[in-house]
């Protein structure tokens, strides 16, 4: 298939990660306390010996990492030349003991994304923050803040319960749809809180292991939303993958296709070949973009994966593992560069116009307000 | 080779470093014992400003599961992918590595440093 023509030459990093140091305005008092005393309450055990935050992305003020919008657009999005960046959150919510208090969270990160964020500039967009474990509520949420035209996705932790394919994700899926939503499964909460444990085979010993792994609960979910049929019941739901990697993917698509023709009788309501639902309904993120010894053999991953319908650039700014868009696919031919850089998430985020020109006041220098502790991302 | 009169040697710190530029360039002056070496503010990985992250210690290469600190004050680390360089070599420290920092040569000289570049 020939690649789709260039579009509007964005440049769109669809994984960047807004710090909302200060939720309590946006909680109910019942929750505020267990928010401060708290947090999320469950970490993964595994951490990042030199912390999750870069350290030279603190913003003068003296805030976390990415505390700052204007500063965040001045360090981020006009170095790197950067359209727009879509907001993904300071955390994902782990499956946890509790589901309301999780679900007051969620709408807190997303009441103080839209209040403190959303309306600073015209090049955020935001993500709807859901806990994904109580999947009505999750619909209500999505719902909430769906009409937004600034709100572009649902996010929710790579990590579910169970397969996220599964029918009692459905209602999630259906309200996503309705909205005209995509959504983005993102990492951070493999093994944390109640979730089973990051691999298959059990827990690894340490941060370095769990972070080399995170592609496989990417795979995971993928393979069980192309075969229960999320894709032929929502026609028009587009899924992310966002900070998953992107070299698994070939080998996912050949196996799927190789069984579904020998199988296909055990999902009979699959009318397309897996690979050709994945390449219709779903986008893989690049960060953390893998570094062969080669680079050609990135270029050929890329082409095997038809990389101008599936990957969108990303990131990760203001995290450890950020990519530099500076030095991304500089081999790649210009049209497939621009499709990965911009082009597909203007497409699926309705981004092909340029920002508003605006007036923005400079970033602070003065000391920033009382900064209360936060649950720091995991990943 | 032209020689830049980058600092006086009392306000290179003990611990940390001092970032000074020369002719745009940004450069991190160290000290490592007795002597200051200076290394560009650039990662070889990722073109990260390498010289504002920590300077520390590190777990040194040893048997399975035991561990040993060592080269405390001599590695930098770099503030995103986490990359330690040796600041006196500006090797990178992991196996199978080629990368290294980007180094200048540097003579002190009557309480001054100067580092020399190219231009």
């Amino acid at each position: 298939m020939a690649a789709p023509a260039l579009v509007a030459g964005r440049t769109v990093d669809t994984d960047v990660h807004q710090a909302l140091p200060d939720l309590r305005p946006f909680l109910s008092r019942q929750w505020r306390d267990r928010w401060l005393e708290v947090g999320l309450g469950t970490g993964t055990g595994y951490t990042n010996p030199r912390g999750v935050q870069r350290r030279d992305a603190r913003p003068p003020n003296g805030g976390p990492a990415a505390s700052d919008p204007l500063f965040v657009i001045s360090d981020h999005l006009d170095r790197y030349q950067i359209d727009y960046a879509i907001l993904t959150g300071p955390f994902v919510l782990p499956v946890g003991a509790d589901p309301d208090y999780l679900t007051a969270v969620a709408s807190a990160v997303n009441d103080a994304t839209v209040e403190g964020w959303l309306g600073v500039s015209d090049r955020f967009r935001g993500s709807i923050l859901i806990n994904s474990d109580d999947p009505p509520a999750a619909a209500q949420e999505i719902r909430r803040l769906g009409g937004r035209p600034d709100m572009v996705q649902v996010l929710m932790a790579s990590t579910t319960r169970q397969p996220c394919g599964q029918r009692p994700y459905r209602p999630i899926y259906e309200a996503a749809a309705e909205q005209g939503l995509a959504i983005a499964l993102h990492p951070g909460a493999e093994g944390a809180g109640l979730a089973g444990p990051p691999t298959p085979v059990g827990w690894p010993s340490r941060y370095l292991e769990w972070h080399n792994i995170l592609p496989l609960t990417a795979m995971a979910q993928l393979n069980s939303l192309v075969c229960e049929g999320v894709f032929v019941s929502f026609p028009t739901l587009r899924v992310v993958i966002v900070e998953g990697g992107l070299s698994w993917l070939p080998q996912l698509l050949w196996r799927m296709d190789k069984n579904y023709k020998a199988l296909r009788d055990t999902a009979p309501w699959l009318t397309q070949l897996p690979s050709d639902y994945i390449k219709e309904h779903v986008r893989l993120t690049t960060q953390p973009v893998e570094e062969p010894d080669r680079p050609e053999y990135l270029v050929q991953t890329l082409t095997m994966m038809d990389a101008a319908r599936t990957v969108m650039f990303s990131s990760d700014y203001p995290h450890w593992d950020n990519d530099n868009p500076r030095l991304l696919f500089r081999r790649l031919e210009p049209q497939l560069r621009a499709r990965i850089m911009g082009d597909t998430a203007a497409e699926l985020y309705g981004l092909q116009q340029p920002p508003r020109p605006e007036d923005l006041p400079s970033f602070s220098t003065a000391p920033a307000d009382v900064v209360i502790g936060l649950s720091e991302a995991q990943e | 080779m032209t020689a830049h009169r980058v600092a006086a040697l009392a306000d290179v710190p003990a611990d940390g470093g001092l970032l000074v530029t020369v002719n745009r360039l940004e450069i991190g002056l160290y000290r490592v014992g007795e002597q200051i070496k200076a290394w560009r503010n650039v990662c070889p990985h990722m073109a990260a400003p390498v010289c504002r992250g920590v300077v520390t210690g590190t777990r040194l290469p040893s048997e399975v599961y035991h561990y040993e600190l060592g080269l405390d004050g001599q590695v930098l680390q770099c503030p995103w992918h986490g990359w330690e360089f040796d600041l006196l070599t500006g090797c990178h420290l992991a196996a199978g590595s080629a990368a290294r920092l980007r180094g200048f040569p540097v003579e002190v000289r009557d309480g001054e440093v100067f580092v020399h570049t190219r231009t």
